[in-house]
Parts: C-alpha cells; structure tokens; sequence
C-alpha cells in the first residue's frame, strides 16, 4: 500500500499558518485582562481546534513540521521573539513567557526519562528544586559565574537523582515509582527543616550577572525601553533551543530507538544487546540534567527559593503536562507547558483549583485520548529524507 | 571430512520454576553450520531451553558454553554480544515502531553507540544511518519486497505474518552465528510456511556461517529444513538424530501421543 | 535502659504497624490480583476518615451521643462507601485500562489520588487545616509498672489483628478467598474454570478499599486528628512496605508494614533532633532492601511470560 504521495515532502504553508494563527491567539491570551473577553478567547480557541481537527487540517500541520522541521522551528523562535517584543514593558507577561520556556526545557528533561526510557519520576518538582537551591546558594556564598552555577544545578541534580535510581535499577517499573514519589515527599520536608536552606521561608537569590551586566536592571536601548525581564527571557529561550535540539537529536539517533526498545520490551531489548542499566541511567541523567538547569535558571529569575513551590504535587503538575501534550512528543510539550501555565494565570478563579483540574484532565485524556494532544509519530531520523 | 566443533553445547542443564522441573539435567550438542530442530511435547522445554541460553532465566545447575566460552551466567545482552540471537513464541516487536527501527534494535552491536557521535557528529552519523538502511531493507526484500518500500511504517497496522518476517529480520541483521527460531511459523498457513522456509535457507545460503535451532511443531518443515533433531520431553533429550529416524523412534511417539 | 520506655516505643510501633500492614495488604491485593499498583489507595484511606467524620457530625446533630453506637456506625458507614468507591474505580477506571500498557493504570490511579486528595482539601470546610477526630473509645489506661499501657490503644490492636486474621480466613478458607487467589495466579485459567474475573476483581477492591476505610478510622482514633495528606504519607510507606514484602504476598505486606514502623521507631531513637530524619532514615532503609532483594522479601509473583 505505498503511496506515491509520500514520497514528494509535504507542504511547507499549513504549518506557517497555524504557528502564526498559534502566536497571534497566545499574544491576544497574555495581553487581555477582563476575564470575560479570556473565558470568550478560551472558548473561540477550543471552537476552532475541535472544527480544524473533524476537518483533518492537524495532519497536514504536523506533516509540515514533520518534513520541514528545521525551517518552522526557526520560525518558532522568531515567533517567540516576536511574542516577546510585544511585551516588551509588561513584567508580568514576560515573566510567564520565561516560565514557559523554563518548565518546557524541565519537561523536554522528563520527556527523556518518561517519554523515551519509559523510567517513571515523579520527583520533577524536587530536582528543579535542586537547581532552584543550587542558585540560591551558589550566588549568595560563592563568586562563580552564573552560567557556571546553571550548569551545576544540572549537574547536581542528575547527580542525586542517579543516586536515587541506582539501587532501583534491576527492579520493575513501580519500584522507580515509588522511590521518587518517596523523595519528593521527603524533599518538601528535608528543606523545611534545615535552616541552613533558609527554612520554611526559603531563600533569596542574587540575579543573574553575566560579565557585569546585570539582569535585574531595565534596559534602555536606542529608546525603546525593555523590561528586566528581557535579560532572562533572552537566556531562557536559548537554553530551550539548545534542550530542544539535544532532545530531538537524541531522540533520534540509536540512543533513542535504545530507550525506545527499553520502554517498550525490557526482555526483547537485553537480548539485543542492551545494557539496560546503562541506558536507563543514561536517560535519567539527561533528563535530570535538564531539570536541573531550567530550575537553576528559574531560581534567579524569580529571586527566590522556598519550598512550597517544589511539591510532590508540583510533580505531578510536570507529569500532567507531558501526559496532556503527548508523551514523547517536544512539540506537544511545549503547547501543553503553554496551556498548564497559562491557564491558572488568567483564570484567576481557577488558581486553586489546578491541581484537582489537572489531574481530571489527565484522567480524561488516559481514558479517551491516551496518545495526548499531540501523539508521537514514527521516528524519522532525518526530517524531509527519502531513500 | 572436518571435524565437528561443537558451537553450542549444555551440560547437565536444569531448571525449575517452584515445583515445576523445566529443564532436567540436560546434554544438548550443536555443531557449527548445522540446522537443528528442536521438537517436543508442549511443556517439554524448549522455550525454556532457550530462554536459558539467552539469559532471561539463570541455570540452577548445569553449564552452557558457546563458542568455547561458558555463557551459563551471562546477561541476555553479553549472550547477544557473543553471537547468538532469536525470535520470540509469541511475537515481541516494538509496535509503535516502525520496520526499519525494530530491525535496528537487533543491529546493536554493528551501531556506533556514543552519546559524541549520535548527538554531534550528525554528517557521519547520517552516513552510518544511511548504510544501515540499506543492509535492513536488503534483508527485508528477501523476505517480502512489498514491505521493502515501506520500511518507516509503524509495525502495529501490519498483519501477523509480516510481524514474524520482521522479527526474522531484527534477529539476522546483526549476522548472529547462532540462530534460535522459536515457533516461526505460528499462525502462518502451509504455503506462507514453505515460503518462510525458503526465504531462511536462502539467508542462509548467503551467509555460511550460519547455525540455527529451530523450535517447530510443524513436521513437515522440520523434515525438510533439518540435518538433525532432538527431541526433548519433561526437560530430558530423549532422541537424536535426522528426522526420519526418530519419528519412527517408539519413544518419541509415546511422547507425542501416549503409550503406543 | 528504662524498661517502661523501651514498652511505650514497641507499643508505638506496633501501632504504627498494624496501621502500615492494613494498607500494604490493600496494595498487595491489587497487585495480585490485577498486576497493577492501584496508587489511589492511600487517599481512599483519606475520604475513608472524612467519611466517618462526616457520619459523626451527623449522628451528633441527630442526639446520637452513645460512644459505642457512634464508632460501630462510623465504621459500617466509612467501610460500605469506600468499599463501594472502590468497587466504582475498578469499574471505570482500572478495567477500562486492561489492554493499555500498565503505566497507564499507574498514572490515572495516581491522579484519581490527587482528584481525592485535592477534593477533600478543596471542598471540606476549611480542608487544608488538620481536623480533629473524636476520641470515642475508653480513655483509661492500666499502669505496668513504668509503661502506661492505654486502653484504646489495646482495643485498636486487638481490632487490627482480627481485621487481618479475618482477611487470611476469607482467603483461606472461603470459596470466594479461593477465587480470588485463583485469579490473582493465573487469569486466564481462572475464567477458564468459570470464576467471574469482574465479579472478583470488583469484590477484591471493595475489601481492600474497606480495609483503607477502617485503618483511616484507625488512624484518626489514634492521633486524635486526621488532615487532607494523610492518605498520600500512608500511601508511599504502605507501597514500600508491600514491595519489601513481596508483592502479591499477604504475609509480605503485613510483615513490610511492622518492618516500617520498626524501622521509623529505631530512626526516632537514633535520631531525635528532627522527626522528618526517621522517614529519611526509613525510606533509604527501604530502598537498600529494595536494590538488595528486588523481589521482596518474601518473593513478587511472577506474572510474565517470556
């Protein structure tokens, strides 16, 4: 049943358009107020996804970007850009942008460990946690560079978390479980305690400043003023970009048809070949790796650590986006980042009430829609090649 | 004529599961380039056989050594790394996969597994993943040319037949010395069997050094295919030889059908 | 070493056992039976408490002050609806999940958890804060010397050993204990010979959620409170406590729940200066036996078949 039309690459405009309707929709989202014109936008949005995706337009979407990925994913970024510049005074819309682009770079690392390797965490919250501490510390005693004190906020959480997954390793799927559910109930604890951590009321951290410039100052430039917040944003997105690509590039290579095998068939895999230790460890350390970076960087963006914000069910708000987006999918991560933290920000009503919204719908989507929003397609190893 | 070196051979084998003795003291020999049926009763422990050899279960006693080196305690992925490979009774494929990935994932040893060059060397990468497609669709076409065009189709919409031929192939790619077929023709038809056959012997062909155990129920393709058969019944060998001899042999057929 | 002391930490312990092994049996009944970690269990102990709560509040507001007839009623209320809550998440949530990979069950038990949990702490007056639970059994207690052995405490162990005993006599000797272990060995052959897989599997999460119900009742008796996250801590410790045991085995789970509490005991001991350190203690305890005997201590059932 070959058919002639794959062969020729999908059309490049289905996808230009919907980023662009995609960009347009999220900057009217971020800038309206009254919450009747939000609850009127959330409405028309969802009238228009049902009705585009009974009209099949969804296909023709994730086949442009399944051919042309490298040309809309430059898009994306100038969208983001442009996104931003929009903003560019408003504090509170950029802040929740930078959120965005930093939960997505922590669930793209839950994604490796999750989505790829099948290895269950649900301690998200406490590695980012990790990062956010790390920061904390790091800039209040020491004089390390702050890009420095990123990259040890990764490290050090996928240094903990090896040390967590290690003895659970030989053991079946729920040992993971619930050694990481475990740890992230202790962790809450463990930080409250130790004062040394700044308690219950947690920790201020110092702002970024990369080679004197500091971030925590609005900028000026040929006279358009910018928001502090700018500084960060502009870090943020690269370190996206940066895990997105380490992601896709992971995931398609043979270490993701590795963690793929691993999840899917333990016993078929090993007698393939596959060290599963190795490569479970390898995948959880990424993963961590990346959770903690985006937390590190969250932690001096936000200037402040405490530890009601690392929570077993902040968790499971991580775990929720990846299953509502569409386990091992980054694209439907993303947009699934996008719609957990947006929400609760306009809908001040709802605030609450997002954990118990969260994980009713993650329940919906596991009894009718299991592949999420944004189901994972085969592996195309290279976008757009034909034999 | 060449003396027989024993590429895979069980001393004494045993295994049992609580109560249940699955494997009894087994002696077991395999010469090289030999094709050998494995047949028996259900029960009788030939999944188990294999199970064992390829380190899903440990031994409780016993020896396994292959290729003059002792893999009774290997680890499923050391055994593979040895040379020894196998299909599954009932068929294990990564469904969501697609043909060319559940090929690659029995290719392991062949592919250059750093993080450095999957991640960063991306032109070299392309190259290696460029001749890899090549040798799995090759293999493919031996088997059924129509999936040949269709190798980064999703496994899951194909029809069960296909599956074993995939499973055939993700177990030939890595060019195994020692083949462990369990129950290939499982729900094919005569004539879908035949052709399996065919295809195997012509693989087999091309490649000399190629020994295979072939678990079968089937007679018909354990005559034709097979220089030799052992026979096995709660765990023990209790016949050896060419087919025509010892499904003549009365205890085979005491076995298989109770007292004679 | 003061003899009455050594008494009051075993008899806190045992305590604290007996409620970890009514949960860590719940859990290993699910395993067995269905293969899969049902993780809302710890917060069906949680609705399971405020249920009996609710039924107190009730009762008072009809006059009914008697202590005996209240307990016996909050305990028949709270075990019929959890047991019913259970049998409704098996029907709709856990079955319809059969044929999906067993993460999946994993997960929208873990949410049905949050669902609970947050339900409570959300629509409970004033949920979030710690409520207090009616102190309904004989406050007296007999003096052993230096060890002040309280009477209620007596009562709930007692209760607590007949509940289990009774569990092991259903499963041991009735007709229905015997479907239930025929189906949690073997599924298939099970059906084969007749038993109605639902029938039992429904039946098998209303007596675990039953159980929930009477250790949450348990649990509010003996802390004189009972707050919203309760399930979730009971829940974690009862999980690992199933898996040091073995999961699939009765026994193993009783025996993870005392070996929980023993291990919480001895870290409170070893560590005073903060009661957070005897869960770290426990837990790194747990995860050592894990890596070291992965299938429990008293072995997982197998239920793969290569």
């Amino acid at each position: 049943m070959a058919r002639k039309a794959d062969k020729a690459r999908a059309a490049f405009w289905p996808g230009l358009i919907a980023l662009a309707a995609a960009t347009g929709y999220l900057i009217a989202l971020l800038a309206v107020e009254k919450q009747t014109f939000i609850i009127s936008l959330l409405f028309g949005g969802i009238a228009v996804v049902v009705v585009a995706a009974w009209l099949g337009l969804f296909d023709d979407v994730s086949r442009a970007f399944s051919d042309h990925e490298d040309v809309l994913g430059g898009c994306v970024i100038l969208a983001a850009l442009a996104v931003a510049a929009f903003f560019h005074e408003n504090h509170f819309a950029l802040l929740l942008i930078i959120t965005i682009l930093l939960y997505s770079v922590a669930t793209l690392g839950l994604n490796v460990q999750f989505g790829y390797a099948g290895v269950l965490n649900f301690a998200g919250a406490s590695f980012f946690g990790i990062g956010a501490y790390t920061s904390a510390v790091l800039n209040s005693h020491t004089a390390l560079p702050h890009l420095l004190v990123l990259l040890i906020g990764g490290l050090l959480a996928a240094l903990i978390g090896s040390l967590l997954l290690l003895p659970v390793l030989r053991t079946r799927g729920h040992y993971a479980a619930v050694v990481t559910i475990a740890f992230a109930l202790l962790f809450k604890t463990f930080i409250e305690v130790n004062d040394v951590l700044g308690g219950p009321q947690g920790m201020q951290v110092k702002g970024m400043n990369i080679l004197g410039w500091s971030f925590n100052d609005n900028v000026k430039i040929g006279g358009i003023s910018f928001s502090f917040y700018m500084n960060y944003f502009v870090v943020s997105l690269l370190l996206l970009i940066a895990a997105f690509i380490l992601v896709r590039r992971l995931e398609r290579s043979w270490i993701g048809l590795n963690l793929d095998a691993l999840r899917l068939d333990e016993t078929a895999a090993s007698c393939f070949g596959l060290n599963l230790a190795r490569w479970k460890i390898t995948a959880f350390l990424i993963g961590n790796f990346l959770i903690g970076l985006a937390g590190a960087m969250f932690g001096m963006v936000g200037g402040f650590v405490g530890p009601n914000n690392y929570t077993f069910a902040d968790s499971l708000i991580l775990v929720s986006i990846l299953l509502l987006g569409g386990i091992g999918n980054p694209w439907g991560l993303i947009i699934a980042t996008i719609i957990v933290v947006v929400l609760p920000e306009k809908l001040q009503t709802i605030q609450e009430y997002r954990f118990l919204l969260y994980a009713l719908m993650v329940i919906a989507v596991l009894l009718f829609r299991p592949q999420g929003l944004v189901p994972r397609p085969v592996r195309h190893y290279f976008p757009g090649w034909r034999p | 004529m060449a003396a027989v070196t024993p590429l895979l051979e069980a001393r004494g084998l045993s295994k049992r599961f609580g109560g249940v003795v699955a494997l009894d003291s087994l002696d077991l020999v395999v010469a090289s380039n030999e094709i050998i049926g494995l047949i028996g009763p259900n029960g009788s422990g030939k999944t188990t056989f294999f199970n064992v050899v390829t380190g899903i279960y440990g031994a409780d006693a016993g020896r396994v050594t292959f290729d003059g080196a002792d893999i009774t305690k290997a680890p499923s992925c050391a055994v593979y790394q040895a040379g020894i490979s196998r299909t599954f009774q009932r068929s294990r494929l990564s469904l969501p996969l697609s043909i060319f990935d559940n090929i690659m994932i029995g290719n392991y040893k062949h592919l250059n597994q750093g993080l450095w060059f999957n991640l960063v060397r991306r032109a070299s990468f392309k190259r290696e993943f460029e001749e890899s497609y090549r040798s799995a669709r090759a293999l493919v076409e031996v088997f059924e040319p129509v999936l040949a065009d269709r190798m980064f189709e999703p496994v899951v919409g194909l029809p069960m037949i296909d599956r074993r031929r995939i499973e055939i192939c993700r177990a030939l790619i890595s060019a195994p010395k020692l083949l462990l077929l369990d129950e290939p023709s499982a729900g094919m038809t005569h004539d879908e069997t035949k052709e399996l056959m065919s295809d195997i012997l012509l693989v087999r062909e091309r490649n000399k050094n190629l020994t295979i155990i072939i678990v079968e129920h089937e007679m018909g393709v354990i005559e034709r295919i097979t220089d030799r058969c052992i026979v096995l019944n709660f765990g023990r060998k209790i016949a050896e030889g060419p087919y025509r001899r010892i499904a003549s042999d009365a205890q085979v057929q005491e076995a298989y059908l109770g007292v004679a | 070493m003061d003899v009455g002391l050594v008494a009051q930490y075993v008899m806190n312990g045992l305590m604290l056992g007996m409620m970890y092994a009514l949960v860590a049996v719940g859990f290993t009944l699910f395993f067995g039976v269905l293969d899969i970690i049902k993780f809302s269990h710890g917060d069906v102990l949680t609705v399971g408490a405020f249920t009996a709560l609710v039924t107190f509040a009730g009762l008072n507001a009809l006059g009914l002050k008697s202590q005996w007839v209240d307990l016996g009623t909050m305990l028949v209320v709270a075990t019929l609806a959890m047991a019913l809550l259970g049998m409704a998440i098996a029907r709709y949530l856990v079955m319809p999940l059969r044929s999906a990979p067993a993460l999946n069950t994993l997960l929208i038990t873990l949410m049905l958890g949050t669902v609970l949990r947050e339900s409570v702490r959300l629509f409970y007056p004033q949920g979030a804060n710690p409520k207090p639970f009616p102190a309904l059994l004989p406050r007296s207690s007999i003096d052993l010397g230096s060890f002040n052995l309280r009477l209620d405490n007596a009562l709930m162990l007692a209760a607590g050993v007949l509940v289990i005993v009774g569990l092991q006599f259903l499963l041991n000797r009735t007709k229905l204990g015997l479907a239930i272990r025929a189906v949690a060995q073997d599924e298939e052959t099970a059906r084969t010979m007749g038993i109605n897989f639902s029938a039992v599997v429904l039946i098998t999460f209303a007596i675990g959620s039953g159980l929930a119900a009477f250790a949450g009742v348990m649990n509010g008796l003996y802390y004189n409170e009972i707050n919203f996250g309760i399930g979730l801590y009971l829940g974690v410790i009862g999980f690992s406590a199933a898996i040091i045991g073995g999961l699939g085995s009765i026994y193993g789970a009783i025996l993870g729940g005392f070996l929980f509490a023993g291990l919480q005991t001895i870290g409170t001991v070893l560590l005073p200066f903060a009661s957070a350190y005897k869960d770290v203690f426990a837990f790194a305890v747990v995860i050592a036996i894990m890596a070291w005997r992965p299938t429990g201590l008293i072995r997982e059932k197998i239920s793969e078949r290569v």
